[in-house]
């Protein structure tokens, strides 16, 4: 784009860059092409939201919207904390129920008695199963504490869920450990419903719809947080060995098949002492006999039972057996322990690096601190401030505009230090030079400012969605411009101390000589 | 010596009259242009559609139950007609399939791995008929031919990305396997000898176990596995061997524990050498795109700008602010416009000009610093010429 600046000028990148930017941000290439009316007014946030979305539609329909994806920083907000802000609980006369609940719910108290609750519901049912067979009268008492401690943990657990509910019924849903919770009180509730329904007898389902009380210990699993660690890594693992555990069952199939009619001979044979002939008379015994030599158990003495059938050939009976433990056995075994080892380390890494982007982050929020405590208490010569100062002024103009800028958040009020940030900006637009003297505050550098400017740098780059800036129309048209302009500005300047430290050294030449 | 002088020549002259033959036709052959190119492209695309892939998929799923159910004599017996129709009908698939590629490029066909599976497995689905054609009626390695029928499913492997990708992952380990293998065939071999002579020779040895190599070798492996090995041991204890015991144990020492660790440990490394070699080429590959992308707009964008600027022949724009007079006068201060880029948040700003402030703060130091050096020199060239006369007075004196 030569032709769009005075002549002499060298085109320089970055000034380029900029003025891309301007014209993305105001989509200037449709405006002249005559496209459209006006620049995008609306975000995607005003689009969601349904109060201000009727407005739109009710408004001018062929507005522009301007998409914009960041990462939320993950906020450690609850749901009660956030049922607090909200202006029904606030104004109404009573707290609602569910405030009450969720307080509830994560009071380390209860959470403890839940775990307690847990540990006894196992004992209890080992103390039942144990009294079972004792018929003696004399632990009569015992196995009624026994059974009564019984339901009675099973109604806390009921109580929970329904704690749970009246907090929030649609979030309930939506995680997956509040889900498996559900199932396994659900479960272990139906036998009890069923002998309350009047089901009587010894049907094998209603023992094993007891057994399912056991399930109950399942809950603690979800209870403590390394389990749920630990668990998330082994379903990411399993996840990533999809398409292993596929071609191993295809192998299994190919091997099972293969089984059944290889050793068709050994099946039909008539000797009386095979002890494995029924191990591949079909499909499913050849699976499982497959699976047998797949954890490498008695694979010899089936082979040298196979090999007392003289019509069955050796050689074929050896080579399906040789190359089935080489191939599943040592080879695939090892290759799934590999595939878990690198998952395991894998997310291994991942965790660190989440902890290393998490402390990139907090150094970046140390170091934007930093920054505007340099601003109003600035440098440690005041003259050379002074000259600072002047030499800044061209580019002031955006300083002055700063005034006008608000911060966008999601809890109003949470963020103080911004609003200091805003005065201290006004406070040294227009009264700086009377801060020079508390210049000391800020002359402890171990870093020069370079080098902190670029480790602090990517943590600044990674702006989470809460750090939006708002910015009146005008004023960003002028910034970006007057940004392009200062690019020019400094390259005519540094062009200009080159000239003056060429003089500069001749000078001192020309004077040493006189 | 003449008549071998003439052979020699005559072989010579034969032989680079076959060279430029040959030759000849290579350039020929090579240059040799299909005339039904269009036919060709039509197949291709017919091969590499979906619809065709789902296709196969299905036939080889299908293929793959029936062998499930063939397995049973009773079912066999009952829906005979039913396996003679599927047969012919999973044979013809496959071996349309096999021509259709081998037409679409005959040459290229034979360089992918995947083809030559295909080939491989057509070998073995024909293998039963002309077995049953050749041998009678009693040859006993039948059951052989039909069992092999269960590698069809094989084919699956083709239509499957995820595990063609795992099988190229895991392919680079096939390397070290097979050497790790061979090494402990190299240390089994040498064992099965000092078993054979130790345990197997004489009269009175183990013969079932170590009377020949073969059967040496199976116990090894059976002692590797460390599966039933006390069985073995305790006949060769019966046979009051000396030596049995130490042999046995030595042996499972170094090839149950080393070896078989040693395999799990090259396995992990390498699957974690090649995981990783593989994700870093995807990063670089989205990356690569990413940035081709955005210089692709930028490029387009300034093109467009230009463009305009060219086309306004009316008004005479002599420069980009102009272009824009008229826009900006639209733009009212009171609109808001809310924007989470880098560049135009306040971090930025406050970094920016703080380093331009830096900047300007040293190169004033600096001036001030050279001024100071130019007076310093100023002044030591004044107070020399002094000290020279006078020293050139005294040494002329």
């Amino acid at each position: 784009m030569a032709t769009d600046h005075k002549k002499g000028h060298v085109q320089l990148p970055r000034a380029d860059a900029i003025r891309s930017r301007l014209i993305d941000t105001f989509s200037l290439i449709e405006h002249l092409q005559g496209l459209t009316q006006a620049v995008p007014r609306h975000t995607i946030r005003e689009l969601l939201d349904p109060s201000r979305q009727k407005k739109l539609m009710l408004g001018d329909q062929h507005q522009l919207v301007r998409f914009s994806i960041k990462p939320q920083h993950m906020g450690r907000i609850s749901h009660a904390q956030r049922m607090l802000s909200r202006l029904h609980v606030r104004c109404s006369q009573k707290p609602p129920l569910s405030l009450w609940a969720g307080w509830v719910l994560e009071s380390p108290l209860f959470r403890n008695f839940i775990i307690f609750l847990i540990f006894l519901n196992t004992i209890v049912l080992m103390v039942e199963i144990e009294l079972l067979e004792y018929t003696n009268s004399s632990l009569e008492p015992l196995k009624l504490t026994v059974e009564v401690a019984a339901w009675f943990i099973l109604l806390i657990f009921i109580l929970e869920i329904l704690l749970m509910w009246l907090s929030s019924f649609f979030l309930f849903w939506k995680s997956a450990w509040n889900v498996f919770d559900f199932v396994v009180t659900m479960l272990s509730l139906l036998p009890e419903i069923v002998v309350l329904g009047g089901v009587t007898g010894q049907s094998v389902w209603l023992q094993l719809l007891r057994i399912c009380r056991v399930l109950r210990s399942l809950k603690l699993i979800a209870r403590f947080r390394q389990i749920r660690v630990i668990i998330l890594a082994l379903v990411r693992a399993l996840k990533s060995m999809t398409f292993l555990l596929m071609l191993l069952l295809i192998f299994f199939y190919i091997f099972a098949v293969a089984g059944v009619y290889f050793f068709e001979k050994y099946t039909r044979s008539t000797r009386q002492d095979l002890e494995y002939s029924m191990f591949f008379s079909d499909l499913l015994n050849s699976l499982v006999t497959v699976f047998i030599l797949f954890t490498l158990d008695h694979w010899y003495a089936l082979l040298q039972d196979i090999w007392k059938v003289p019509e069955v050939s050796r050689f074929f009976s050896s080579t399906y057996v040789i190359l089935w433990l080489l191939l599943g056995s040592i080879i695939f075994r090892n290759i799934i322990v590999a595939m878990m080892v690198t998952n395991f380390q894998n997310i291994r890494n991942e965790l660190s690096e989440e902890i290393t982007h998490l402390e990139v982050q907090h150094k970046a929020d140390i170091f934007k601190r930093q920054i505007i405590q340099r601003f109003v208490f600035p440098f440690s010569n005041p003259i050379l401030f002074l000259k600072g100062f002047l030499t800044s002024f061209p580019v002031s103009t955006p300083l002055a505009l700063i005034p006008f800028f608000s911060y966008d958040k999601f809890v109003p009020g949470l963020r103080t230090p911004q609003l200091w940030k805003i005065a201290c900006f006004f406070i040294h637009c227009l009264f700086s030079p009377l801060y020079y003297n508390l210049s000391s505050f800020f002359s402890t550098d171990q870093l020069d400012w370079e080098t902190l400017v670029h480790q602090n740098l990517p943590g600044l780059m990674e702006m989470d969605q809460d750090d939006r800036v708002v910015w009146p129309r005008d004023s960003l048209f002028r910034y970006f411009e007057l940004l392009e302009m200062l690019q020019y500005n400094l390259e005519e300047r540094k062009k200009l101390q080159e000239f003056a430290g060429i003089d500069l050294g001749l000078l001192s030449v020309w004077e040493s000589h006189v | 010596m003449s008549q071998v002088f003439r052979r020699n020549h005559l072989r010579v002259v034969s032989s680079s009259l076959l060279d430029t033959a040959s030759l000849a036709f290579y350039t020929r052959f090579r240059k040799f242009k299909r005339k039904d190119d269009q036919c060709r492209a039509f197949v291709k695309r017919v091969v590499t559609s979906r619809l065709f892939q789902i296709v196969m998929i299905s036939t080889v799923s299908l293929n793959a139950f029936f062998m499930v159910l063939w397995t049973s004599y009773k079912i066999r017996y009952q829906l005979f007609r039913v396996l003679e129709i599927s047969e012919v009908i999973f044979v013809s698939i496959y071996a349309s399939e096999f021509s259709m590629k081998v037409y679409v490029d005959p040459i290229d066909y034979w360089k992918d791995g995947y083809n030559l599976l295909d080939v491989v497995i057509i070998i073995i689905i024909v293998i039963p008929h002309f077995l049953r054609k050749i041998k009678d009626k009693h040859y006993p390695y039948f059951n052989i031919a039909d069992g092999i029928q269960s590698l069809r499913i094989l084919k699956f492997i083709t239509y499957s990305r995820g595990i063609r990708t795992l099988i190229t992952a895991v392919g680079q380990t096939v390397y070290t396997v097979a050497s790790v293998l061979t090494l402990f065939f190299v240390l089994m071999y040498i064992f099965a000898i000092l078993g054979f002579c130790l345990f197997g020779a004489s009269e009175k040895g183990d013969l079932n176990n170590w009377g020949n190599l073969a059967v040496a070798f199976f116990t090894l492996f059976s002692l590797a596995t460390v599966d039933g090995w006390t069985n073995l041991q305790q006949q060769l204890d019966n046979r009051n061997f000396v030596l049995s015991r130490a042999f046995t144990i030595t042996f499972i020492l170094i090839a149950s524990f080393i070896f078989l660790s040693m395999f799990v440990g090259v396995m992990i490394m390498h699957t974690e050498d090649s995981i990783k070699k593989f994700e870093r080429e995807l990063m670089l590959e989205r990356h690569v795109t990413l940035m081709e992308e955005k210089q692709v707009i930028l490029k387009r964008q300034q093109e467009e700008v230009s463009r305009l600027m060219r086309k306004q022949k009316s008004v005479d724009y002599k420069s980009f602010s102009e272009l824009v007079e008229n826009f900006k006068k639209t733009l009212r201060h009171t609109d808001p416009m809310v924007l989470d880029d880098f560049g135009t948040s306040l971090p930025f700003i406050d970094i920016y000009l703080s380093t331009l402030d830096n900047q300007d703060a040293t190169v004033t130091k600096l001036q001030g610093l050279y001024y100071e050096i130019a007076h310093v020199l100023s002044l030591m060239l004044e107070d020399l010429p002094p000290k020279s006369q006078s020293s050139q007075k005294s040494h002329d004196k």
